[in-house]
């Protein structure tokens, strides 16, 4: 099968492709926007944490200070030793500073600022020594001291990405596992659509039953239903054409045939009349060879049309007067009278194809009835109809081979098989693409009519 | 031999029938199955043609009610369908052969010599008795090894009594043999033809049955 490599544009034109994108997208939008909500979830818990840490922090330092008011300068080294032990990796540097209500400085932790900082009671963010720090500073209820203590916002962040991190590690781990079972879901739940394209791929174009409706998936159903319909109409049209042929062939041989065979008598006759009669013959099996085919070939070029290529206006009474005297010549012997109406029978349609549809009814007329027929060719108004065809007063049609007759290739059981047999549908075809009721009916008082009729005829 | 031919175009037809004549066969022609049912039974043939494709009674329905009176006459068909469904169909209700348009005219000979050929119960596609050999497809015809020279009409006779070796045959089923419809006919031709065969032949080689007809004498 060609065209299976994929076109430059068949990814973003294939549902599968479309779905796992879309997927993966979604997972990974999860994943990330989880990170990020992690991510500030906890810096906002560890900051909630510091901040107690810091308040505990200063009250008790607070109460230190209290405590030893008389010899601060012992305290100051005291605390100085603390810092030296080894650190518990969440015990981040605490800095502090104790003051006077009046600013000055009493003591301070080794990296903290000398000079002392007035600043409000309350937590602030400051930066000391290109570190961001998280600074509270209270004061005691007599007023007297002030106490600050500041640490490192950097534990903090840390500590939050820290979080984070344990949380969405997990699910990176697990993610290609994910997107691997999510491709393969996918792949599976396309797969019904797989094997009904393989199925309509592996037919033969002579394979139009149709499709297995139950196993195509709820979604497929309609597109499995409308091929079906699809393969229906193609089947019939097959048929058709198959037929056709079949026809075609046969209303071919049989011309052949007499040429063949007439042309073996005219090589073996001996006697000089037979050999001018066979020739002869082989002349009219020609001629009727050339006439199925060029039927065939106008039936053929119908057959496709939806409509009129380029209708035009077209007077039918002027038209019927050209077809008539076309037809006088070759059939002079014959009585044929034309009943015209005085003025102009206009209508929207193909002058060409009128006349064909007009000379096939006429020549049918010729054709079936006995010599002394009169024949009528008819293009007028008649109870408000424009009417445009062919009238006879000859033997008629036997009834049950009414409806047969614009079958293709049918006679009727007069017939002596010298017509194409195509007549009677190229007529109708014509009448179908100009919008005409197309009739044939044996007439109340004898005769048979075989007419185009429109009730209201198409304006150009 | 005297032929039917069932056909209705006339173009055709008078091919057949043309080329039929000019392997001297009499032919008669009708265009319908009904008139071909009359016309067989009313006259004796040796083989039928007939296309498939008729008006009024079809070819199908002509050979069903043929085999149901119990006529064995051989029947050629003749279809311009390709498919086999037409030659199956024609061959089980009873025709013998078929062929399929445009068709050669000598195959056309050929398969209607064999037809008849077998349908008088020989094989071979010579025709022997007491010295005489005639072989159909050729038209030779030669007595103790030495050729003999007949006219049509002697030939068509003795190829009528070689094929119904030991059958009598009557003045009249010897003229439906060598006439088609409508050919004249003297009154005493057939004597004439059997008189010439007999100089050429051999006066024993034809036998007078007083009263009844012709057959052939006994082999020697």
């Amino acid at each position: 099968m060609p065209g299976t490599e994929p076109e430059p544009h068949a990814r973003s034109q294939s549902l599968r492709w479309r779905l796992l994108r879309a997927v993966f997208a979604t997972a990974l939008l999860v994943w990330g926007l989880n990170a990020i909500l992690s991510y500030t979830q906890a810096r906002h818990e560890a900051e909630e944490l510091m901040d107690g840490h810091l308040a505990q922090a200063a009250r008790l330092l607070l109460a230190l200070v209290r405590d030893n008011e008389s010899h601060l300068e012992d305290l100051a080294a005291r605390l100085a030793t603390v810092r030296s032990q080894e650190r518990h990796r969440y015990e981040s540097p605490l800095e502090f500073q104790v003051g006077r209500a009046d600013g000055s400085l009493l003591l301070r932790s080794a990296h903290a600022p000398a000079k002392s900082l007035a600043a409000a009671p309350g937590y602030d963010d400051m930066t000391h020594a290109g570190h961001p720090w998280r600074v509270l500073t209270i004061a005691s209820t007599s007023g007297d001291y002030r106490v600050q203590v500041a640490q490192s916002i950097d534990l903090r962040d840390h500590t939050a990405l820290e979080v984070a991190r344990r949380t969405v590690l997990p699910i990176a781990l697990i993610s290609p596992a994910l997107l691997l079972l999510l491709y393969y879901s996918v792949r599976r739940a396309l797969k019904p659509l797989d094997e009904l394209a393989a199925d309509v791929a592996s037919r033969s174009p002579e394979n139009l039953r149709p499709l297995a409706q139950n196993a195509a998936p709820l979604e497929a159903r309609p597109l499995v239903s409308a091929l079906n319909r699809l393969f229906g109409r193609l089947d019939d049209t097959l048929a058709n054409e198959r037929r056709f042929t079949a026809d075609a062939a046969h209303e071919l041989r049989t011309p052949l045939a007499v040429v063949r065979i007439q042309a073996q008598v005219a090589q073996l006759s001996r006697n000089a009349d037979d050999r001018q009669h066979a020739l002869q013959q082989i002349l009219l099996g020609a001629d009727r060879a050339t006439r199925v085919l060029e039927q065939l070939l106008r039936l053929a070029r119908l057959d496709p049309l939806d409509g009129l290529p380029h209708p035009a206006e077209v007077d039918l009474a002027e038209l019927a007067e050209r077809v008539l005297s076309d037809a006088r010549h070759a059939a002079a012997d014959r009585c044929i009278a034309l009943e015209r109406s005085d003025d102009r029978l206009l209508l929207s349609g193909d002058a060409e194809l009128l006349a064909i549809a007009l000379r096939n009814l006429l020549d049918n007329a010729l054709r079936y009835t006995p010599p002394a027929t009169t024949i009528r060719v008819i293009a007028a108004r008649q109870d408000g109809e424009l009417t445009f065809g062919v009238i006879d007063d000859g033997p008629g049609v036997p009834p049950a081979e009414l409806p047969r007759l614009v079958e293709r290739f049918y006679r009727g059981s007069a017939a002596r098989a010298e017509g194409s047999g195509l007549g009677l549908a190229i007529a109708q075809r014509v009448a179908e693409l100009h919008a005409a009721r197309f009739e044939l009916e044996n007439l109340p008082g004898g005769g048979f009519a075989a007419h185009l009729r429109w009730p209201r005829p198409p304006t150009a | 031999m005297r032929i039917l031919l069932v056909e209705d175009d006339d173009l055709l037809g008078d091919g057949i029938r043309a080329g039929l004549k000019l392997a001297d066969y009499a032919v008669d022609w009708v265009r319908d199955g009904e008139a071909a049912r009359l016309a067989l039974l009313d006259h004796a043939y040796q083989a039928c043609v007939l296309d498939l494709g008729l008006p009024k009674r079809d070819g199908l329905w002509l050979l069903k009610d043929l085999r149901e009176r119990g006529n064995p006459l051989p029947v050629l068909i003749l279809t311009a369908r390709d498919s086999s469904a037409d030659k199956i169909a024609g061959l089980d209700a009873g025709a013998d052969d078929y062929l399929t348009k445009p068709f050669d005219l000598f195959e056309l000979q050929a398969r209607l010599r064999a037809l008849i050929r077998r349908a008088g119960g020989s094989a071979t596609p010579r025709l022997e008795h007491a010295g005489v050999v005639l072989e159909p497809a050729s038209k030779r015809v030669s007595r103790d090894g030495q050729p003999v020279t007949l006219s049509a009409r002697e030939f068509a006779l003795l190829l009528d009594l070689l094929s119904h070796k030991n059958h009598i045959r009557t003045r009249a089923q010897l003229e439906e043999s060598l006439y088609a419809w409508g050919e004249e006919t003297g009154s005493n031709t057939v004597e004439v033809y059997i008189h010439h065969l007999r100089k050429k032949l051999g006066a024993q080689f034809i036998r007078t049955v007083r009263g009844l007809g012709y057959r052939l004498g006994d082999p020697v």
